[in-house]
């Protein structure tokens, strides 16, 4: 028994930080803004529990198809992170999405003046 | 999974059907010679693009949005609604299929409505409505081109909004949306007008395409991309070259009113339904095309080439041939037109095609 506990945490490897995730979400930029999804808040949440990578997003408005878009290179980015297993990807539009989610970057990039 | 990707390729290739037979008909219209069962696909070169091709590919887009089975009713009926009208089916059955795809995109927009209500999926709306209009106009026995006003506001209005929308990123103050509000609106009325006398409405309409393009040239997030690379850029300048030709429309709408024919009507059709719409489908096809079919489509610097092909030819067609008057100019411009539209096709399926055969090799099939 003890012996099959170590081969889940061998596995399993060192727990994954929400920032740790978000770091990797930064590589999936929004094609026609240019600016990745976490510096546009679109992203609400990213946690790893036993090894499932949870993903909550939005898209800035529900007649974006972009959500299944989103869903595949979220999995792109995080499929290759120690210790995640899977991905699972939720799109919400629980809480709207609003500009204020913007982060400073994300304006200046798009022209703002910050 | 894997049986609603093919689902969704098999609605595309509903509307590729639509646009190849479009485009068989814009070759007779443009007076090539082509083998007489194709003949007749010139009477029905409008609807063919307007709702086989374009009616089928924003309906898909939308369902993909909505991800509710019976938001694919839409695109379904519509792309169903070509291929009876290109298999010559009584015309009382393509009409009613149009209709029926429309209610369901009407019906879409009540759903985001209850998701979201705002501004921008209110005049997407309002374009869902124009099409069911254009659609009932045809059912009851209006010629397609009584019905161009229509069929523009549903092009125009789903495009706008969907502007308008993103236009938030660019910092849009209430002035800014006031304005828009105005121009959309007299574009609105003018269309209203057109049921009871065409050409004033199409006037009126115009002076609304005029304000639209003005407003989405000054406040379209567009302008803050343009100076991005790679993919950004290409989406942004598609937007603004589409925005002169909104504007180019427009003011032909305003000064030639409902002109039955001739050089001045096809301009008045070909900039808005080609310059405008078209360079929003090049623009958004590499965003909106992985989204709907889960395979990426990176961003390629041969895409400006379909793009500038679409320009050159408008401009050889309305300038040299339809204001000119160099019939020549006009019949090089639109086959050079068809052939934009064919290379932006068969540009965008094999590019498609090669990533999905890489990203199945790289990625594993999701869990559930």
């Amino acid at each position: 028994m003890a012996d099959e506990r170590m081969d889940v945490a061998a596995l399993l490897g060192r727990p994954v930080a929400e920032d740790d995730l978000l770091d990797r979400l930064h590589a999936v930029i929004d094609p026609e803004l240019g600016v990745n999804i976490v510096d546009l808040g679109l992203v609400y949440g990213a946690e790893v529990i036993d090894g499932v990578a949870r993903v909550r997003v939005t898209t800035t408005t529900p007649a974006c198809p972009l959500g299944s878009y989103m869903t595949g290179e979220i999995r792109r980015a995080l499929f290759d992170v120690d210790s995640v297993l899977d991905v699972q990807v939720e799109v919400t539009y629980e809480p709207r999405w609003s500009v204020d989610r913007m982060t400073d970057t994300a304006k200046a990039q798009l022209g703002w003046p910050v | 999974m894997a049986g609603l990707t093919a689902s969704r390729y098999g609605l595309l290739a509903l509307g590729g059907v639509g646009l190849l037979a479009g485009l068989t008909g814009a070759l007779v219209l443009l007076g090539m010679p082509m083998p007489a069962p194709a003949r007749d696909l010139g009477a029905d070169h409008g609807v063919l693009m307007t709702l086989g091709f374009l009616g089928t590919l924003i309906s898909l887009e939308r369902a993909v949005a909505l991800g509710r089975g019976w938001g694919y009713l839409a695109p379904l009926l519509t792309g169903a609604g070509g291929i009876a009208l290109i298999a010559g089916a009584p015309a009382v059955l393509p009409l009613t299929l149009f209709t029926g795809g429309a209610a369901a995109f009407v019906a879409m927009y009540v759903a985001f409505d209850r998701i979201e209500r705002s501004l921008h999926t209110s005049v997407q709306a309002v374009g869902a409505l124009a099409w069911l209009g254009a659609a009932f106009l045809l059912l009851g026995g209006r010629a397609p081109a009584e019905v161009v006003p229509w069929l523009a506001a549903f092009l125009v209005l789903t495009i706008a909004g969907e502007r308008l929308e993103l236009s938030r990123l660019a910092r849009l103050t209430n002035r800014a949306r006031i304005g828009f509000v105005a121009g959309a609106g007299i574009f609105c009325i003018g269309v209203a007008m057109s049921v009871a006398s065409a050409d004033m409405g199409m006037r009126v309409a115009g002076i609304g395409l005029v304000a639209l393009a003005v407003w989405l040239a000054r406040n379209d997030v567009a302008r803050r991309t343009v100076r991005m690379e790679g993919m950004p850029r290409f989406v942004a300048l598609s937007l603004l070259s589409g925005y002169a030709w909104l504007a180019v429309g427009g003011a032909c709408w305003l000064l030639f009113g409902a002109t039955p024919g001739g050089p001045a009507y096809d301009a008045m059709l070909h900039a808005i339904f080609l310059g405008f719409v078209m360079s929003m489908v090049f623009g958004h096809a590499p965003i909106i095309l992985p989204a709907v079919l889960g395979t990426p489509l990176p961003y390629r610097p041969r895409f400006y080439l379909h793009l500038a092909l679409l320009h050159v030819g408008l401009l050889l067609r309305t300038g040299a041939g339809d204001l000119l008057g160099f019939e020549v100019a006009w019949r090089a411009g639109g086959i050079l037109n068809v052939a934009a539209l064919l290379l932006f096709a068969a540009s965008s399926a094999v590019a498609i095609a090669l990533e999905r055969r890489a990203s199945l090799r790289a990625v594993p099939a999701p869990s559930s």
